[in-house]
């Protein structure tokens, strides 16, 4: 029974096909300006290299926030839901996940069936987020998929004292006229990111084994911060972290193709 | 639903019919902000109550001149409805230092062109014991005699015990309107109930009990009733724009129960009409259920959103603040523990007032809220 999950969020759209419990494949699209134009290009795009169409697909769960836009899903779940499923599917010991997105930042916690127990979701400001790490890259003049390994390579970490990422931004021109060292101003953007993660997590608290999906999370300077400021190891996805809200998606329409019999057999 | 209609759109016009109608009588119309402020005493003076809100605001931009980025989004509308000539049918204007935002919104509004012809402040202490109270009562009283003095009318106490019995009569109404929220099938949802405490807020209290009293009537006799949804209580910073609810209720709950300061807080104690008039209004209005502005009184104000919790038997608890409202945002996360420690699933949402509606946010919250209680 082939399903799909279709996660849209505010910097990139990510799809995931899975064939009854094994994911087929998954693609991950830089966003369009509307929703329903990403959920289209990615789907499209992982469809053609799986070599499907529309209509193999049984069902399809929508999330992130272009969720309820996207005129191909069957219905639509939010993507705290989303991530808390796909993080447990991948390894079951996971109870806590830390999702740090391109425009939000969660703390969730689920239950031993994957299903959400509670969760924070940062407030209406892009400190902690994504996006604000872009903007951090970009006056230090690097890359964002720079920033972690570039960390490493640090032998002071600055200490970025503005939480505002704007405020954030101009500390770091301040440091960068002043000559200090690019690695040290990397591991302390890393650092200042990690803080503010923190800060959330703490309000939900925590439940063994944590993972951390999102795009931040690929940044290996945050990762280890955030490790060593929770006293606790991350679980290791076999999957891209990027696509969990997807993937959970995917886990939640499997389960809910069960529910359409009548729909099953019109295929 | 006639009754409903009619309060509908009485919340919806600043100006209402029936404000229109007082002023066209000759009589006088003072707005106020807080549930601190006794309005038996405004009511006795044939002076119309009217609450202050900062409904229907689409551009803050003369309000932000004046105010800092940590004003809240409510001060800021009321303000820019002030600056901009929204509260002209307003012969004056009362505030309490309810919170440091709104007490900025009056400090400006006052110095600007715009003012009131009556522009006061009443002080209402942070404590509640008896010093606390003999203060209060004092201010009462100079407050009661700037009405006299001004408007050049006389309070009397005759005029006051039944000024007292009409709002004691509106509160019992409420009650009985919240006893059919409470029960399995609602008949109405949240965001009816804000727009019937929003009329409330804006009309003459002896019309309006005539209309809430039809309204109960046509609501037992009605059948539209909300069944297989999410119940919830919403607590938490001010509210009487019905959008916040109506964004939650389209997800499939339905708010059955209240402990905000426009509901259940503002109608659930009465006044004692047996003794001294002016001295029950003093212990009604310092002692109803106390705003987080009040300090150490947590442990009532828990007791008391637990309380409409049971009585409704809701599924989850909502607990919003304005952006920068600290007296809300503080208290919403120790209810949120005491919550879940209850057993009772709850959820700190932070929300804009006004034309700033974070919908798609707040949406998202709210969604996974309801997934969480329905898994």
């Amino acid at each position: 029974m082939i399903v799909a999950g279709c996660d849209v969020g505010s910097l990139t759209a990510e799809a995931v096909v899975m064939d009854n419990g094994n994911i087929l494949g998954s693609e991950i699209i830089r966003v369009r300006p509307k929703p329903e134009q990403s959920a289209r290009d990615v789907m499209e795009k992982l469809l053609e290299k799986l070599d499907l169409v529309y209509d193999d697909i049984n069902y399809c769960v929508s999330t992130g926030y272009g969720r309820e836009t996207i005129s191909f899903a069957d219905s639509n779940l939010s993507e705290i839901s989303c991530h808390g499923r796909g993080a447990h599917w991948l390894d079951p010991s996971v109870r806590t996940v830390i999702d740090v997105g391109g425009q939000d930042c969660k703390a969730i916690k689920v239950d031993g069936d994957g299903l959400l127990e509670d969760f924070v979701m940062n407030d209406k400001c892009a400190a902690g987020t994504g996006r604000s790490l872009e903007l951090m890259s970009e006056a230090l003049g690097v890359d964002v998929s720079q920033l972690g390994p570039l960390s490493l390579d640090s032998s002071e970490v600055i200490t970025i004292t503005n939480q505002c990422s704007i405020f954030a931004e101009m500390e770091i021109m301040h440091y960068l006229c002043e000559d200090r060292n690019i690695a040290d101003i990397a591991a302390g953007i890393n650092d200042a990111m990690a803080r503010r993660v923190k800060l959330l997590v703490g309000k939900v608290g925590i439940k063994d084994r944590i993972g951390i999906t999102g795009g931040v999370s690929k940044n290996i300077g945050v990762v280890k911060n955030l490790e060593q400021m929770l006293g606790k190891e991350f679980v290791e996805f076999q999957e891209d972290p990027q696509i969990i809200g997807a993937l959970g998606a995917a886990v939640f329409a499997a389960e809910r193709v069960k529910d359409l019999p009548q729909r099953q057999a019109s295929r | 639903m006639r009754a409903l209609e009619e309060l509908t759109e009485v919340s919806e016009n600043l100006e209402n019919k029936y404000v229109s109608d007082w002023r066209n009588q000759g009589k006088k119309v003072v707005g106020y902000v807080c549930s601190y402020l006794p309005e038996e005493i405004l009511y006795a003076a044939d002076i119309l109550p009217y609450r202050i809100t900062g409904k229907g605001v689409k551009d803050t931009s003369q309000a932000d001149s004046y105010l800092t980025r940590v004003n809240c989004t409510f001060s800021r509308c009321c303000l820019e409805l002030g600056f901009s000539g929204g509260f002209d049918f307003l012969d004056g204007a009362v505030f309490i230092n309810g919170c440091d935002h709104i007490r900025r919104a009056y400090d400006n509004w006052k110095a600007h062109q715009s003012a009131l012809p009556f522009m006061y402040l009443l002080p209402v202490p942070h404590l509640i014991n008896p010093e606390g109270r003999q203060w209060y009562l004092e201010e009462v009283v100079k407050f009661k005699e700037a009405i006299e003095a001004y408007f050049e009318v006389e309070v009397i106490d005759e005029k006051l015990s039944e000024a007292a019995a009409v709002y004691n009569e509106t509160r019992r109404l409420f009650k009985k309107l919240y006893d059919l929220r409470a029960k399995d099938e609602p008949p109405l949802s949240g965001t009816e109930v804000v727009s019937i405490l929003s009329a409330a807020a804006a009309m003459p209290k002896k019309e309006f009990n005539q209309i809430l009293s039809e309204l109960i009537e046509e609501t037992e006799a009605s059948s539209s009733k909300a069944t297989g949804k999410v119940r919830l209580l919403v607590a938490g910073s001010l509210m009487d724009d019905p959008e916040f609810l109506r964004n939650v209720e389209d997800l499939g709950a339905v708010v059955v129960a209240d402990a905000l300061c426009f509901g259940a807080k503002n109608f659930w104690d009465l006044t004692d009409e047996s003794g001294d008039v002016l001295e029950a209004l003093v212990d009604r209005y310092y002692n109803h259920v106390p705003c987080p502005r009040m300090a150490g009184e947590y442990s009532r104000r828990f007791d008391f959103v637990k309380e409409q919790a049971e009585r409704a038997h809701v599924d989850g608890v909502i607990l919003e603040h304005i952006k920068f409202c600290d007296t809300h945002g503080a208290d919403n996360a120790l209810l949120k523990k005491d919550f879940e420690a209850a057993g009772i699933p709850a959820i700190e949402l932070e929300r804009q007032y006004g034309p700033l509606a974070d919908a798609g946010r707040l949406r998202t919250r709210a969604q996974a809220f309801l997934e969480r209680i329905r898994r």
